[in-house]
């Protein structure tokens, strides 16, 4: 949450003549973070107060005027086309130099002198908004009546008439600490940060009298912790001075009247909203603090109607007032006529406030303090200080007593302080005296006892310290961060390296990508119909209890759906392409935490033939087997719906099954919207990491040299290579290997016949193979090959 | 010097002189200097003379036979260089024809931050591990020192698992999707192993979804758990960190902030690359960055009650933690300018291709 600080406002609190960068910078380091720093103060160059001596019309332009302004030094002439314009009015004059925004709206722009329709024109007469105060409303096509402002004499710099000598720091405060989302608060904290006096006393509250009725009562006692009120009369609710307005704005906030204004001066004063109700509009005289009844609506101040069941509200004796310490009604709020009204001071329990505001969808800037929690000692502070400005203000007399309810007393909370531990965590010698120093001025009270302290926390600290340790960070903050040396450990190391599985997926996507395959990367998040497209049941899957949208629904339990998508969507755009995705998939178990496996999928889809296809993946999986010490077999698939018949094999690792190779089915290929066969590899890299190992073997060079000779071999179609290489490999000794080097069908083949050229690979571990023992090895090759899968050796 | 030795080199050095191809010089060769050359047959012939003969002819054979050599050599020298020229005149090549690049794989830029990332880690001794991204409540809140009633363990910011319609529970809560990788934090404690310099990256999910946030990103989050383990320590491996993945010129700051599972907490800032930490580019607000600084993320000092969660004492143990984003942390990097996030995770292989 950030507040927008002027600096004047705080400087009324902490006595500093830093500049504002330096001031910011202190903060930042210390305390909050000013996250921007905007220069009021340069706004108003070449602006002046402005008397308007004639205003005549335009000569070539109905809407037009032409007025004579007296700016002091000189008189200009000034093309305008407020429709309030009238001689004797003083207006904020830019003259040309100074920087506006057209209509409040466009781009800060310079005004250069100008000639509209023939008239020149020296400047402009400017609206609001036109000079950054968009809150400020006048009607439309009006410019701006200073008259109510400042009585300054024609030609006074703006930046002096409206006291805009001021910069304002655009804070970002932690969520633990909303008192310093107050101008005091931050005050307090600046103090210490930029080591300055913090100035502040609490004004008290007012006398009591019985003059008008009123009750109080807490019914909801959970949830709300205390409830003040009082009443004032015979106020006179105006326009708020232009101090305060000026400071709402600055603030970021509309002034509205007097009374509203004063609520929300207090608020960014002290970080404590407060509520005023029209006293006329409080039936029965009752304010009760209370759960919202079934079918109970209020019209909040927003314009919107909000069902109230349940929700804690603040009511008459007939009626909700008030969305308690969210929005007020919108027929019970303070108007210009009012004369009697109730000032409400609350303290409500954060996470109550917060999940109305949730559940009914509003906002508000008192909900957004209500529900980080603050102090139950804040209500009177900020009630005091709004009837003394009321008071002040809008005149009137304190009409009822002071009202104090609460559900629990206040009791400061105490802790120990063992000044060597918070040596210790941070690891700087800082003294006990610069320790106490600093908590004191933050507002703890430090005791002595014995060679301990204990540490009082202020009340407005009361929610966010909750022990010992958080002194630590009180003075290591105000010590500096920047204050302390960096130090690069040098204890002990661990034991033990990174995670087995962590290492061998980096391992096996270099690997893939070594390959040629890109990486895909998904959400793990999946919908239910990729799920269905893929035949997988979504009750198969985790399902997200509050999911987002529709598209992520459920956990995958495969990364199968997730990979199809992607190739369907970037089929039209790359023809073709070798593609892979490693992530865990989350696979459901009943009553526990979903057991997480590493899984791995390798593909690819475009313009290669099947058979290549197939081989080109099976060849990188065999690669990958063997550079991480495993073997694969893979044998024809088993039916599975889930892929094609006659182009999928399975994959096992020591007899058990690990993944699948092979083609899409095409009812899946279809369900997905892809137009051209995907070839996939799928395999629980989990169950494989036991197996896993970086093979660095030696194996010694042979003494002998091999010899390779080529045969081509007629066979049946369907004849599979697997039978052909163990007839090959079995026929001798001598045989160490053979592969594939062609497969051949056309011309010279007969139809349902292929020719497969192999290559046989000979060796003997003593000697130099002859020509003779090669002849006789190859023709046992032809003759086993006859014999047992009617091969036809041609030459 | 006898005829026949004149008559030779005469011959031969006119021959030589004449030669213009490597087919002719190889037939002078042997036809002159080979080992059954006429040379050779000449210098056999002196063989039948006696010895003081032997003495007057072999000396001016031997110059014959130099001279020859001398001949041929030179011979050899011009048609060699007439050959090269002749070679590169025909062996030609387009060299202004494209490279031909390479058909390589992509890693995805989310790995490579992640290999990037735990490789710098490694150099201080931090090990990575792995812990579940879908963990029980316990794990993600209760023992990180979170109350009951924190927002963050609202279903407005958490997705939780369904057991039909309802929250799935079990032994220790809700079951969650991480919405950080602090869930490893009292995990890696329960292992009992100290000291502990860990590194856990893993896929995190929240409840948005914006140019800017991502339902799913991944996190690395640090700790290190020992005796004396201070501030200073979590400073002087930031530093490191820095400095090794943004650059020797980026200067850091931790900034004091607030998060339940470390205290103190604060928010580490690097300088920002675009303005050169100014805060200004060209005289006007630098559009990246906070008064010259970036948000790079959170850290802190584990807070005693995560430890005790963990089972040490935290008398005895300190610890720091970090959790930052590696999506933001990558973004951050100068080079690198995505201004829509969620490109990241759809896949386009037009975009993965890049990198």
């Amino acid at each position: 949450m950030n507040i927008l600080a002027s600096y004047n406002w705080l400087k009324e609190y902490v006595i500093t003549s830093l500049s504002a960068e330096e001031f910011a910078r202190e903060l930042s380091l210390r305390s909050m973070s000013v996250e921007t720093i905007e220069r009021w103060n340069d706004r108003f160059e070449s602006m002046v107060v402005g008397v308007v001596k004639a205003a005549e019309k335009h000569p070539k332009a109905d809407r037009l005027l032409v007025a004579t302004v007296d700016c002091g030094d000189q008189e200009v002439s000034i093309v305008c086309g407020g429709t309030n314009l009238a001689a004797g009015m003083k207006v904020l004059v830019a003259l040309p130099g100074s920087r506006v925004r057209w209509h409040g709206q466009s781009e800060w722009t310079t005004l250069e002198k100008t000639v509209i329709r023939g008239v020149e024109s020296y400047g402009m007469i400017c609206a609001p908004a036109e000079v950054g105060f968009d809150k400020i409303i006048i009607g439309d096509h009006d410019i701006w009546d200073l008259g109510e402002i400042t009585d300054a004499v024609a030609g006074t710099p703006i930046v002096k008439v409206l006291d805009l000598d001021d910069v304002v720091f655009d804070v970002e405060i932690t969520t633990n600490r909303p008192d310093a989302k107050g101008i005091v608060g931050l005050a307090r904290e600046a103090g210490v940060a930029v080591d300055a006096d913090f100035v502040w006393e609490p004004v008290s509250l007012p006398k009591g009298t019985s003059d008008l009725p009123l009750s109080v009562r807490i019914e909801d006692t959970e949830r709300c912790h205390r409830q003040m009120a009082v009443v004032l009369k015979n106020v006179t609710i105006g326009t708020s001075p232009w101090w305060m307005q000026k400071r709402l704005l600055l603030s970021g906030i509309r002034p509205i009247n007097a009374v509203v204004d004063i609520t929300n001066y207090v608020m960014l004063e002290y970080a404590q909203p407060l509520h005023a109700f029209d006293y006329q509009a409080v039936e029965g005289s009752e304010l009760v603090i209370r759960a919202g009844a079934k079918g109970e609506q209020i019209v909040a101040l927003d314009g919107k109607t909000y069902d109230l069941n349940g929700h804690l509200v603040i009511a008459d004796a007939k009626k909700p007032l008030d969305i308690a310490g969210i929005m007020g009604g919108e027929h019970t709020g303070i108007s210009r006529e009012t004369t009697t009204l109730v000032f409400v001071a609350s303290s409500f329990a954060a996470a109550a406030i917060r999940r109305t505001a949730r559940a009914l969808n509003i906002a508000s800037e008192a909900q957004l303090l209500f529900e980080k929690g603050l102090s139950v000692e804040m209500p009177p502070v900020a009630l005091a200080r709004a009837v003394a400005l009321t008071l002040e203000i809008c005149g009137g007399v304190v009409a009822s007593e002071v009202f104090d309810e609460r559900t629990k007393p206040y009791e400061p909370k105490v802790f120990p302080l063992r000044t060597d531990r918070v040596r210790d965590r941070i690891g700087v010698e800082i003294p006990d005296k610069k320790m106490i120093d600093i908590l004191e001025r933050l507002g703890f009270g430090v005791a002595k006892n014995g060679k301990e302290y204990t540490v009082t926390v202020p009340y407005w600290r009361e929610d966010d310290i909750e022990g010992e340790i958080d002194f630590t960070e009180e003075v290591a903050r105000m010590y500096g961060y920047h204050n302390m040396p960096a130090v690069l450990p040098a204890s002990r190391l661990p034991e033990g390296s990174d995670d087995a599985t962590l290492q061998w997926e980096a391992w096996t996507k270099r690997f893939l990508s070594h390959q040629g395959f890109t990486e895909f990367f998904s959400n793990s998040l999946v919908s239910t119909s990729d799920l269905e497209c893929y035949a997988v049941s979504p009750k198969d899957a985790m399902a997200v209890f509050n999911p987002l949208s529709t598209d992520h629904t459920h956990l995958r339990p495969t990364l199968v759906p997730s990979v199809l998508r992607s190739v369907e969507r970037n089929q039209a755009l790359t023809a073709s392409a070798d593609i892979f995705e490693l992530a865990r998939v989350y696979m459901p178990r009943e009553g526990n935490i979903p057991d997480e496996r590493l899984a791995l999928v390798v593909g690819s889809y475009g313009v290669e033939d099947a058979g290549t296809t197939f081989m080109r993946l099976r060849g990188v999986l065999e690669l990958f087997a063997a550079k991480t010490g495993i073997a694969f077999l893979f044998d024809r698939l088993p039916e599975d719906s889930h892929w094609h018949a006659g182009r999928s094999a399975t994959i096992t690792l020591d007899g058990v099954p690990v993944g699948t190779l092979g083609q899409v089915a095409n009812d899946f290929q279809v369900a997905f919207g892809i137009h051209r066969p995907v070839f996939l590899a799928m395999l629980d890299l989990e169950s494989m990491l036991p197996a896993m190992r970086h093979t660095n073997r030696y194996v010694p060079v042979p003494a002998f040299p091999m010899v390779t000779r080529d045969i081509a071999i007629l066979l049946d179609e369907r004849t599979e290579y697997s039978k052909v290489q163990s007839i090959v490999c079995g026929s001798s000794s001598l045989v160490i290997d053979c592969g594939v080097i062609e497969i051949y069908r056309g011309e010279g083949i007969p139809s349902g016949k292929k020719s497969v050229t192999i290559s046989v690979t000979m060796m003997a571990a003593d000697r130099t193979l002859t020509t003779e023992e090669v002849d006789e090895v190859m023709a046992t090759v032809a003759r086993e090959i006859a014999l047992r899968v009617d091969g036809v050796v041609r030459s | 010097m006898p005829d026949v030795f004149s008559q030779l080199q005469t011959e031969a050095l006119k021959t030589f002189t004449s030669i213009q191809t490597l087919a002719d010089l190889e037939a002078a060769r042997v036809e002159y200097l080979g080992r059954k050359g006429r040379l050779a047959e000449a210098m056999k012939d002196l063989a039948s003379l006696s010895d003081e003969e032997k003495r007057a002819v072999g000396k001016s054979a031997n110059e014959v036979k130099r001279t020859l050599e001398g001949g041929f050599a030179a011979a050899e020298a011009r048609v060699m260089a007439a050959e090269q020229v002749e070679r590169d005149e025909r062996e030609w090549l387009d060299v202004t024809l494209p490279g031909k690049v390479p058909n390589i794989g992509h890693l995805h830029l989310t790995t490579q931050a992640i290999e990037e990332i735990s490789g710098i880690f490694s150099h201080l001794g931090f090990v990575r591990a792995r812990h579940p991204e879908v963990d029980w409540d316990y794990y993600a809140f209760e023992s990180l020192n979170m109350p009951k009633d924190h927002p963050a363990r609202d279903e407005w910011e958490t997705f939780f698992m369904a057991d039909g319609e309802k929250v799935m529970t079990g032994e220790k809560g809700k079951v969650v999707l991480t919405p950080h990788t602090s869930n490893g934090q009292v995990r890696e404690m329960e292992r009992g192993k100290l000291p502990i310099r860990m590194i856990s990256i893993g896929k995190c999910y929240r409840r948005q979804s914006t140019a800017r946030h991502l339902v799913m990103f991944h996190q690395f989050d640090g700790l290190m758990v020992d005796k004396k383990v201070s501030i200073t320590d979590l400073k002087g491996v930031f530093d490191h960190f820095v400095k090794q993945y943004f650059g020797a010129d980026r200067a850091t700051r931790l900034r004091p902030f607030h998060f339940r599972f470390t205290e103190p907490s604060f928010e580490i800032d690097i300088s920002c690359a675009i303005c050169e930490g100014t805060g200004k580019v060209s005289g006007a607000k630098c559009k990246l960055c906070k008064e010259g600084w970036l948000e790079l993320g959170g850290a802190g000092m584990v807070h005693p009650n995560v430890l005790r969660a963990g089972g040490l004492d935290p008398d005895e143990y300190t610890g720091f933690a970090f959790g930052w984003g590696v999506e933001r942390t990558m973004m951050m990097r100068s080079g690198i300018n995505i201004d829509d996030i969620r490109v990241l995770y759809k896949n386009d292989l037009r975009f993965l291709k890049q990198f």
